[in-house]
């Protein structure tokens, strides 16, 4: 559901594009995703999909990328990837779990940047965590004919 | 043609989107800690839903969020349509950092911050509302400079003090920089003004007259709030049913600010 509504924002940003720059259509949307989010690429591009209809928007290719997240603590310097960071998510209690009509998800899934409040430094515990992007959906490139 | 987006924040654009759905948005805030802001927030949201005005209540404090403590709201929260669903307490929809986070903590630095709130923003599914109410924390740090960034085209201040110097002279200073960043400042609330007892009245923070205050912050003391032990054992939205004086306080505080001075 909210591949779904990031989808629903892009989608209707292109469209602001197309009037705003009097093309008659768009071609091609490409987005990148952050790791972080933890986004399921096939549910947004599926999403995309979905709502590109209408004369303005139909048949527009799509491309969606992932970001990767690379973490580091500030107090030790000990440097971790994500899949780090999926063992300790899987730990955070249900009763923080936001609740979605098929399963529900950790928070970072909505909020990113909130992962000082979940991760931390796998050697010396620190929440004191860096991260080195993949914490945003970020619109690359519209081309519009 | 290409419309090269690159790195075009979505969760921006977003935001603004939203904002554009609401009709107004009052800030709350004090540049000093522990004077009830989050109560007078609260307060006034709940006032101002019971005008029958389609009001939210956004907690910044990303460190010492509070505003759910008042309105007793709590995670799990979940996704609707068109983002997540803010909760709902005494017809105002609420949110805060602290429904996702619950009791950990939150160490965070500046620009995550402000990535942050545009992100909460962003995500949540107001739907149209008349007035947005935000729960400023303490200090004039990035929660503070993000919420005027998103906001300040359409917002108010609403100043918070006790009627300590001590708290006085740190509002004087957050009332210059409302001044500087021109943000329209819709007046002062005294806020624990005094206490109500059998025998009367009594003044645990001291007593602020109204000319003085005006002098000191340039702005007019618009609302006297009591001091209101009961919301530590009682939802705000409890204590306005039973507390004739503090609810007609807040009552007159969100008439002043729907039908201005």
């Amino acid at each position: 559901m909210h591949e779904m509504g990031i989808a629903g924002g892009i989608v209707e940003y292109s469209l602001s594009l197309v009037d705003e720059r009097r093309a008659s259509r768009v071609t091609e949307i490409w987005v990148e995703v952050g790791e972080l989010m933890q986004v399921d690429v096939e549910a947004l591009s599926e999403a995309l999909r979905t709502l590109l209809s209408g004369p303005k928007l139909s048949g527009a290719k799509t491309n969606v990328k992932v970001r990767s997240a690379a973490f580091s603590c500030r107090r030790c310097g000990e440097g971790w990837k994500m899949d780090e960071v999926k063992k300790q998510l899987a730990s955070v209690p249900s009763s923080l779990l936001v609740e979605e009509p098929d399963s529900d998800e950790v928070p970072l899934h909505f909020l990113p940047y909130l992962y000082p409040a979940f991760v931390h430094c796998p050697k010396c515990g620190s929440s004191d965590v860096a991260v080195a992007d993949g914490q945003d959906v970020q619109l690359m490139r519209v081309v519009l004919e | 043609m290409t419309w090269s987006a690159r790195g075009f924040p979505y969760q921006e654009h977003e935001a603004r989107r939203k904002v554009d759905q609401i009709g107004s948005v009052v800030m709350v805030g004090s540049g000093k800690g522990g004077v009830g802001k989050s109560f007078v927030a609260s307060g006034l949201a709940l006032s101002l839903a019971g005008m029958a005005r389609r009001t939210g209540v956004l907690d910044v404090d990303i460190h010492g969020a509070s505003l759910p403590s008042y309105l007793r709201v709590r995670p799990p929260l979940r996704t609707g349509r068109r983002g997540i669903e803010p909760k709902r307490s005494g017809g105002v929809k609420v949110m805060s950092v602290a429904l996702f986070t619950g009791q950990n903590p939150v160490p965070m630095r500046g620009d995550a911050k402000e990535s942050l709130i545009t992100q909460l923003v962003a995500l949540t599914d107001w739907g149209p509302l008349d007035y947005l109410v935000v729960d400023l924390p303490p200090s004039m740090g990035d929660e503070l400079l993000s919420a005027f960034r998103l906001f300040g085209g359409k917002s108010r201040f609403l100043l918070v003090t006790t009627p300590s110097p001590n708290a006085l002279s740190v509002v004087a200073r957050l009332r210059r920089l409302i001044a500087s960043e021109r943000i329209p400042l819709e007046g002062v609330v005294l806020n624990m003004a005094y206490a109500s007892e059998r025998r009367g009245r009594s003044y645990p923070f001291g007593v602020a007259d109204a000319s003085s205050v005006r002098k000191m912050l340039r702005a007019d003391v618009i609302a006297e709030l009591p001091l209101e032990p009961a919301v530590n054992s009682e939802s705000l939205v409890e204590v306005l049913r039973k507390s004739k004086e503090t609810s007609t306080a807040f009552k007159a505080l969100a008439d002043r600010v729907v039908r201005g001075p």
